[in-house]
């Protein structure tokens, strides 16, 4: 197991800068998620850590020591991959032993940590067989065995259940993390789906545009996103964006959109010191609430209502802006209805006007 | 009933015409191997004879007389050492082409090109240049010079690289980099890397590679004719020393053109797991 830190890393190929210089920590025993959209760079960042592609700049320690031209196969890092990247041509059996014999460990320990790690993934039945019949949760935990059964330093996960069916992803989410609680290695999980990593991690890292956007427990990245884009990409159903504009009345700080205004709790007034003027308010679809329960109510019609069940999002037309929000199953209004929307101004958060682009971007 | 029919016309056809293409390939071979035991009194009569007395006379003219067997010790060390030249040169490249795509796909592209090259047109310089080279004392140790087994290697090799190349970057491709960074991180140099992973996978491709190209140096005449007299001459153009100026001697020419098809019949046979395999490939997935 490693502490693993990096310093101003950046990855270009060619004229392309994937990675901006970014710098973070892991702690030894921690479970960190890289969340990102596609292009954000938190698959270089990966590679990067396992050695598979050179470091443009910047350096990576490994409990303090330098690892940048510590060739991949001596940096004791495993790795899982989204393809699994079973070797087709040996048995299941082999496939686990592959690392323990590169490292030219004698047979009886082979068998004995194979048969043991296969035992507590529930792949004894298997191990003789080829990979090419495994169903893709089978194939995925053999690919978990192979990483695991060498005790690595540093445990790199890319994307491993992306491939995998709903039920077979909360299965496979659930055995992680419970791996996660028993060998208690640095794990590095990297993944666009925003639900996984809140789900797994001790702490998220979001990536975008090859920087960190933000690197905090799964708590604070929800309820205090640090800028527009991880607000926005946090979340699900997404955070409501509305343009605001905010400034210093006589009784503080005020923000006002769609015709309404707002007197700003106290929590926010640094924020609005430091946006003054145009900005962009966000709040999230379950903090909204249909009926005049809060200081902060609009108008608006219902354009769509979706019926999931366990609780309904309900789609509102406030003047040009459209809000979602998250209501209990028994409220159900009609399309067109003209309703009340509550804001709970507790957990309103604003942004500078000048970040809607990224989040823009985001949504196309 | 109309069903059972047109399915019974349907299987009809489709028997009819794998006998049309059958015939069309086997009748030849049938024909040879057929004269090869004919006296020379019952091959060139007409209607053809199929019932005759079999005699191994025509084996034992082109075996003996003719020193046939020689011809077939050249082509075998001949074609087995240019094969063995061109899987390990064109796996290395065709792997750096579809790892590293070396030259942009232009450099590629140009080594195929060098395929549309017709043959006829190089031979001349092809012949003034292992003449020359084999006046030299580094032509006549390394065996490279006009009838000699270096010079028919050298250009076997050269004219099968560009489409071995070609043949095998599509199987390389199609590996995925993901088993390879996987063997990385479990421990394995890059060369090992390529030896336990890359290439056990990629057999079936290098299989088939190797027997295109067996089968092409094998069959090769041009080249053998113009670059060898005696001493380095092949099957090919051992066979074509039966045609003498008595006239052509059908029956040990059957005879000799059996004996050198009957090598590769036997290895293509045994290749044709891999053959299959190599020529369906593109799955090789977890």
């Amino acid at each position: 197991m490693a502490s693993i830190r990096a310093e101003k890393l950046v990855k270009r190929y060619g004229a392309v800068k994937a990675v901006h210089g970014i710098d973070f920590e892991i702690a030894d025993g921690e479970f960190v998620a890289i969340l990102g959209p596609s292009g954000c760079g938190k698959s270089s960042t990966m590679r990067m850590i396992a050695g598979l592609e050179p470091i443009s700049e910047g350096a990576i320690y490994f409990d303090g020591k330098r690892i940048n031209d510590v060739r991949a196969r001596d940096r004791n890092v495993a790795m899982s991959f989204e393809s699994y990247a079973l070797y087709p041509t040996i048995s299941i059996y082999e496939n686990i032993a592959f690392p323990l014999r590169a490292a030219g460990m004698d047979n009886a320990e082979i068998d004995r940590r194979v048969r043991d790690i296969a035992g507590k993934m529930e792949l004894t039945a298997l191990l003789s067989q080829k990979p090419q019949g495994l169903s893709s949760g089978q194939a995925q935990r053999v690919g978990l065995a192979r990483a695991l059964v060498r005790k690595p330093a540093v445990f790199l996960l890319d994307e491993p259940i992306s491939h995998l069916d709903t039920r077979q992803r909360y299965r496979m989410r659930r055995f992680i993390k419970s791996l996660h609680q028993e060998f208690n290695y640095t794990m590095i999980y990297v993944t666009h789906d925003q639900e996984e990593a809140l789900a797994l991690a001790d702490r998220v890292m979001v990536m975008s545009d090859g920087e960190i956007q933000q690197m905090a427990t799964p708590d604070e990245v929800y309820a205090r996103p640090r800028n527009a884009f991880v607000a926005g990409f946090v979340g699900e159903p997404p955070i409501n964006f509305v343009d605001c504009y905010v400034e210093n009345g006589t009784g503080g700080w005020t923000v006002s959109f769609e015709g309404q205004r707002l007197a700003l709790p106290e929590r926010l007034s640094k924020a609005a010191e430091r946006i003054g003027g145009e900005g962009l308010a966000a709040i999230r679809p379950h903090f909204l609430s249909l009926g005049d329960t809060s200081p902060l109510t609009l108008q608006g019609k219902v354009f769509v209502t979706e019926e999931l069940q366990d609780q309904n999002l309900i789609f509102v037309d406030v003047g040009g802006t459209r809000f979602t929000l998250v209501a209990h199953p028994t409220v159900t209004p009609r399309r067109c209805e003209t309703v009340t929307v509550s804001i709970d101004p507790e957990h309103l958060l604003l942004f500078p006007r000048s970040e809607a682009r990224k989040f823009e971007d985001l949504a196309a | 009933m109309l069903q059972r029919d047109s399915s019974f016309a349907k299987e009809a056809l489709r028997y009819g015409l794998i006998v049309l293409v059958l015939g069309f390939i086997v009748f030849p071979i049938f024909w040879m191997i057929v004269t090869s035991f004919k006296p020379a009194a019952d091959i060139m009569v007409s209607p053809p004879r199929f019932l005759f007395t079999p005699t191994l006379e025509n084996y034992y003219h082109a075996i003996y007389d003719k020193n046939f067997l020689f011809y077939i010790k050249n082509t075998l060390f001949i074609s087995v050492a240019s094969t063995i030249l061109v899987v390990v040169a064109g796996s290395l490249a065709a792997y750096s082409f579809a790892r590293y795509n070396v030259g942009d796909g232009h450099i590629l592209f140009f080594i195929l090109s060098t395929k549309m090259f017709p043959a006829i047109a190089v031979i001349l310089p092809y012949f003034l240049i292992f003449r020359d080279i084999g006046k030299t004392d580094a032509g006549r140790f390394l065996g490279i010079g006009l009838d000699q087994p270096g010079a028919l290697i050298i250009s076997y090799t050269m004219f099968n690289l560009p489409f071995a190349i070609w043949l095998l970057v599509s199987f390389f491709q199609d590996i995925p980099r993901e088993l390879e960074h996987s063997a990385r991180l479990d421990g394995l140099s890059r060369l090992k890397v390529l030896r336990k992973v890359v290439f056990p996978l990629a057999a079936p491709g290098i299989a088939v590679t190797g027997v295109f190209t067996l089968i092409f140096c094998w069959n090769e005449f041009l080249f053998a004719y113009i670059l060898t007299r005696k001493a380095a001459s092949t099957v090919t153009v051992g066979v074509e020393s039966f045609f003498t100026l008595q006239g052509i001697l059908w029956g040990p020419v059957a005879a000799a053109a059996t004996i050198s098809v009957l090598p590769m019949m036997v290895f293509v046979l045994a290749m044709q797991r891999y053959m299959v395999r190599g020529l369906t490939f593109g799955a090789v997935r977890g």
